[in-house]
């Protein structure tokens, strides 16, 4: 067989690809021979090398020794012509599998997969709810109350203070159940915080008529310093105008009137999710609250007024 | 018919880019007028609020607070919905911003009352602990600048057709009335109605006097603004 070129600068190739790899690695004891993971991959190097300089090899020859066969097509453009060869198989079943595709990505594969961001977003909402769902399912008291502080922080605290205290009057004390300026108001006002639909028929009508403003006064501080027995004239009144609905110490009827003596989470978390118009002011509605979280920050707000 | 086109390479080059920014053009102007309709729901400013736009643009509150809450669970949780282009349809300009130094105000009225506000304005430290926003004490005596909230007003009605004295559809499914004033003096005593109903929902008495002696400081204008952002 005559020496060929060819043959003779594959194998100089082959020779240094083996040789650079040799210096890269098998120098250092540690890369080579160390770990199996490196042989490997630098076997599988010099083997995808040298096939692939083989291949060249075999198709460069071709093209050297090849000689044209078959029957010409009668077109030619000038002077360039083609043979009537078969088209080939792969070839065929790639251009009809393509339009068959483009097809099916233009009818359903673009429009029903096709991105958006605000499908992205439902669909990170629909998990992230699954995830609280799932989280927060059986919460003890404890619990509650720790993620209704951190609610309170975050939703209540710029208005009711950190403390709860109300900040000088820009929201309710929640400290204590009811402060006597919001007592005055609902006396005179009447009140309908949104309750009627919850646990109470009506709201409560305007009782000021037959009261003086010292009166109504009285049983405001009476009520809001947590039933004070050392105010009889305010317990008389209280008797006399209020217990009928909320009961003879405040707790309540149900159906009726709410408790005003304490708190109650179901209370709570109606004002937060409703809102609530009154004496001190307007509170909006919290609706980004779901009724876990509700149930969380009413459970808060009820311990630190020692409701319950 | 165009076969000359192909021996002068430039007016070629011209002709393709023209043809491409046709059917760019076509695809992406449809969509964009229909999105920037406005959504129902979405009123023109008022008088008194557009004094109080001009109020935010002055003191550059747009520098700190974006009016934009992105599609993301963690801003749409404590923001509420994600903006929509169709309630940017009567600002000019928009004050999306894009640095968050305080928080987003896009739908503040749904959380914050004209009297927090007002409380917050003139020291926030009072109400938030630690805040590191500023003091806005002049607000509380600068007078309001009408004037120019009036041709602002009139221009966005005469220019840009925004819809003053017709009805405009509301979210509950009845309808309301932006009023327009039909001169100078008409416009004041507008804003001054507007303004006497703002302090009303607020407890500053000392702004509450300012009013019912026809002063508007430009806190209430400001109020009024803040108070639609929902």
């Amino acid at each position: 067989m005559k020496i060929n070129k060819l043959y003779v600068s594959a194998i100089v190739m082959i020779l240094l690809m083996l040789g650079f790899t040799y210096i890269a690695v098998g120098m250092d004891s540690k890369s080579a021979g160390g770990d199996i993971v490196n042989d490997l991959a630098i076997l599988g190097a010099i083997v995808i090398f040298s096939a692939t300089i083989i291949v060249a090899i075999k198709y460069v020859r071709q093209m050297q020794t090849d000689k044209a066969t078959g029957k010409l097509a009668e077109d030619n453009w000038d002077g360039i012509g083609e043979y009537e060869n078969e088209l080939p198989i792969g070839w065929s079943i790639i251009f009809l599998g393509t339009i068959v595709w483009a097809f099916w990505y233009m009818l359903f594969g673009y429009p029903v997969n096709a991105y958006s961001q605000i499908g992205e977003y439902n669909k990170d909402v629909k998990i992230s709810n699954a995830k609280f769902e799932k989280k927060y399912t059986n919460l003890t008291k404890t619990q509650l109350t720790n993620m209704g502080e951190s609610i309170f922080i975050v939703d209540c605290a710029a208005c009711h203070g950190l403390a709860a205290d109300g900040l000088n009057g820009t929201a309710a004390n929640l400290n204590k159940r009811i402060q006597v300026k919001s007592v005055e108001y609902v006396i005179e006002h009447g009140s309908d915080n949104h309750l009627s639909a919850h646990e109470l028929a009506t709201g409560m009508p305007v009782m000021s008529a037959g009261l003086t403003k010292k009166q109504i006064h009285t049983v405001a501080e009476y009520v809001s310093n947590g039933f004070d027995k050392s105010n009889k004239a305010g317990a008389k009144i209280f008797a006399s105008t209020c217990a009928s609905c909320h009961g003879a110490d405040g707790y309540g009827t149900p159906y009726v009137a709410p408790n005003i003596h304490t708190f109650t989470p179901t209370l709570v978390a109606h004002i937060v999710g409703h809102g609530k118009h009154g004496g001190i002011g307007v509170m909006p509605a919290f609706k980004n609250l779901n009724p876990v979280q509700l149930k969380a920050v009413a459970t808060y707000v009820t311990a630190i007024s020692k409701g319950e | 018919m165009f076969h000359w086109l192909e021996k002068h390479p430039f007016l070629f080059a011209v002709g393709v880019f023209v043809v491409i920014a046709f059917a760019g053009l076509v695809e992406v102007l449809p969509n964009f007028a229909q999105a920037s309709q406005p959504i129902i729901g979405t009123k023109p400013y008022t008088i008194l609020e557009y004094a109080g736009r001009q109020v935010y643009i002055h003191q550059d509150c747009n520098a700190c607070h974006s009016q934009l809450i992105r599609p993301f669970k963690s801003s749409t949780e404590r923001y509420g919905h994600y903006s929509l282009s169709g309630e940017y349809a009567y600002d000019r300009p928009f004050l999306w911003g894009s640095e968050r130094t305080g928080p987003d105000l896009h739908r503040v009225a749904d959380y914050r009352t004209i009297d927090w506000n007002e409380k917050h304005m003139i020291n926030p430290e009072a109400l938030v602990p630690g805040s590191i926003m500023p003091k806005y004490p002049w607000l509380y005596k600068d007078p309001t600048d009408i004037n120019t909230a009036y041709a602002t007003q009139v221009a966005a009605a005469e220019f840009f057709h925004v819809p003053y004295n017709v009805p405009i559809p509301l979210k509950n499914g009845k309808t309301t009335i932006i009023p327009l004033a039909p001169n100078l003096a008409a416009a004041h005593a507008m804003a001054l109605k507007e303004a006497k109903a703002i302090v009303d929902q607020g407890s500053d008495k000392t702004l509450q006097e300012d009013v019912a002696h026809g002063k508007i400081p430009q806190i209430v204008a400001l109020l009024a603004y803040l108070n639609q952002l929902k």
